[in-house]
């Protein structure tokens, strides 16, 4: 059988050079970051410094000026829903954006990292007009602030919602409130002394 | 004839003394209103027939996929993305899961790509079969919704019969596409390919699409009252468009040649022979009429398709319980409403470590502010319609 173009992009990522790395090099010699190629994503980690001229630049020089998205990620090690990470990492909240071009079909997901303790960045807003509604969400899903935002406030949630629900330390809230509905039915095995306790410990599972 | 607002406005200032000072007010447009598309309220700030600003406010159809995924298996997943843009379920899959494929290194058989793709172009014309009938109804043009619905049932009919589902078909697995019917130790197991007579069927349903296209065309094309409504009506610049992420039909429409079915790699579409309809002035014409453009490419993609699909293997080998090994990729498509992209995390679990989904009408609909600044009230449903949005992919 023969290899479509797809297939065979992935099965190159281990050997030799990636066909994107030249790609990759330029960007992050323009922005002054380090680059690296996931899957056929070239992702770009900035320092929090260089996170608006990095954007810029990608704007203005590098073509890339189609507006993606922006979102996050919260690297714990403690979580309260989901399976934990297999590995420790540093807690820390991961700012990703990622902008293309419109002709050739390249794109470059920029990365910085913030802390978990009050997490801030500077807008995006003035380089991509888009980053508005992507940085309303980002700011109440993961608490990051974002300086100089032009109209901060809650995009999805209720204006006197507390917390920040895609925090890992946020635990999913409707299994709390109320149980799994098809737990009723389920008589608890034998062994399963006490019976009330669901099998997983985190709610949600 | 077409309306020239500028003649409006004078006419409207000249019946009203100037010194009358009008009051800003304030009209509410939903959440519930039939051109909103689902649960969509907008706040506009007008002076009497003038729109000052706009405030879309979103959320009310907010069902929290991205944290929801954090405690769901891959397979189960699924079922959940169908439902983000439900006019075309089975076309959000086909992301997610080329994400799953990507980070496990598993190649999908060639048959089961064709019959994604197949079915991929099929949820793209049923999508803009529901805007164009939706379209003219919302500028009070009523029989176009029946030509286009009666069409589309065709096509919901295609996918039911191949899937088993009408608008969330959950047919995509990781591997390839659903290849047995029946589990569990009672039921007996039946491969599944496409059913016989699909070919045929989908042949038929094919020339019958191109003909209503025609109809259609004729219909809408012909009328002066949505000419004179949506020609010049909610111009959007390239490069306004690219910097909110305005994408898929919305930017072609303002001119941009781009689709991401001829970039990115996630369905062999670079063995297809289509072309990329883009309209010249960016406004609410050009995006129904590039719409109707994508549906004739998007038949002429299947008959190509139903033509050279190869014969083969559905599923290619994978394991029971589905384990996707640690890394992080974004993978995205060209969706009937735009690009639609799952930025995927996974920490080697049976569910993501994170699953960032960027779907289409969000950014889209985004642009909402920007373009119905100073625009005539009864312009906002006739530009809000042109950019073809789903509450569901909005809010996700």
């Amino acid at each position: 059988m023969t290899l479509s173009p797809s297939e065979s992009d992935t099965t190159e990522t281990v050997p030799g050079p990636h066909p994107l790395q030249d790609f990759a090099d330029a960007v992050a010699g323009a922005v002054g970051g380090t680059a690296e190629i996931l899957f056929d994503t070239v992702k770009v980690s900035v320092g929090l410094e260089k996170w608006t001229g990095a954007h810029l630049i990608a704007r203005d020089d590098l073509d890339l000026v189609f507006f993606s998205f922006l979102s996050a990620i919260h690297w714990a090690t403690d979580v309260a829903v989901g399976d934990p990470l297999n590995v420790e990492v540093e807690e820390r909240i991961e700012l990703i954006s990622t902008v293309g071009d419109l002709t050739e079909g390249h794109r470059v997901t920029f990365s910085t990292s913030l802390p978990v303790e009050n997490p801030s960045a500077p807008t995006l807003v003035e380089v991509y007009a888009g980053a508005n509604w992507h940085e309303r969400e980002a700011a109440e899903m993961f608490g990051i602030s974002f300086e100089g935002h032009p109209d901060p406030g809650a995009l999805y949630l209720p204006d006197a919602f507390e917390g920040h629900p895609l925090l890992k330390s946020f635990p999913l809230l409707s299994r709390e409130v109320k149980p799994w509905p098809g737990k009723v039915d389920v008589e608890p095995m034998p062994d399963n002394g006490a019976g009330d306790k669901p099998s997983t410990e985190n709610p949600g599972v | 004839m077409t309306i020239d607002h500028d003649t409006i406005r004078h006419m409207s200032e000249a019946s009203v003394s100037v010194e009358l000072e009008t009051a800003d007010m304030t009209l509410n447009i939903g959440p519930q209103h039939p051109s909103t598309h689902g649960v969509l309220r907008l706040v506009a700030r007008v002076d009497g027939e003038r729109v000052h600003d706009v405030k879309p406010v979103i959320g009310y159809m907010h069902r929290g996929y991205e944290k929801l995924s954090e405690v769901r298996t891959y397979p189960q997943i699924t079922a959940l993305i169908n439902r983000i843009d439900w006019v075309s379920g089975y076309a959000n899959e086909i992301p997610f899961m080329v994400a799953a494929e990507k980070l496990m290194e598993i190649e999908v058989p060639e048959r089961a790509q064709y019959i994604r793709l197949i079915l991929t172009e099929m949820a793209r014309i049923s999508s803009h079969l529901v805007f164009m009938g939706s379209y003219p109804l919302e500028l009070g043009a009523a029989t176009p919704l029946f030509f286009a619905l009666r069409e589309r049932e065709l096509l919901l009919d295609l996918l039911e019969s191949v899937t088993g589902g009408r608008f969330h078909p959950n047919f995509n697995r990781i591997g390839g596409v659903k290849p047995i019917a029946g589990s569990g130790p009672t039921q007996k197991k039946t491969p599944q390919d496409l059913p016989a007579g699909f070919f045929a069927e989908t042949a038929a349903a094919m020339d019958r699409i191109s003909h209503a296209v025609d109809q259609l065309e004729d219909l809408v094309a012909g009328n002066e009252i949505i000419l004179a409504r949506t020609k010049g009506v909610g111009i959007l610049p390239p490069e306004v468009a690219a910097a909110f992420g305005v994408s898929g039909p919305n930017i072609r429409g303002s001119g941009v040649g781009f689709d991401l079915r001829k970039v990115e790699n996630y369905l062999p579409y670079d063995r297809f022979d289509f072309a990329i309809p883009t309209g010249a002035n960016g406004d609410s014409w050009d995006r129904w009429w590039v719409r109707l453009a994508e549906i004739r490419e998007s038949v002429g993609i299947i008959r190509q398709a139903i033509q050279g699909i190869p014969s083969g293997p559905l599923q290619s080998k994978v394991p029971k319980v589905i384990k996707v090994p640690a890394g992080e990729t974004y993978v995205r498509a060209e969706n009937p409403k735009g690009e639609m992209g799952y930025y995927l995390v996974s920490d080697g679990g049976q569910g993501p470590y994170r699953l960032k989904i960027r779907s289409a009408s969000f950014s889209n609909i985004s642009i909402l502010p920007w373009i119905l600044e100073g625009v005539l009230v009864p312009d906002i449903i006739a530009i809000m319609g042109s950019l073809d949005f789903v509450l569901g992919d909005v809010d996700r």
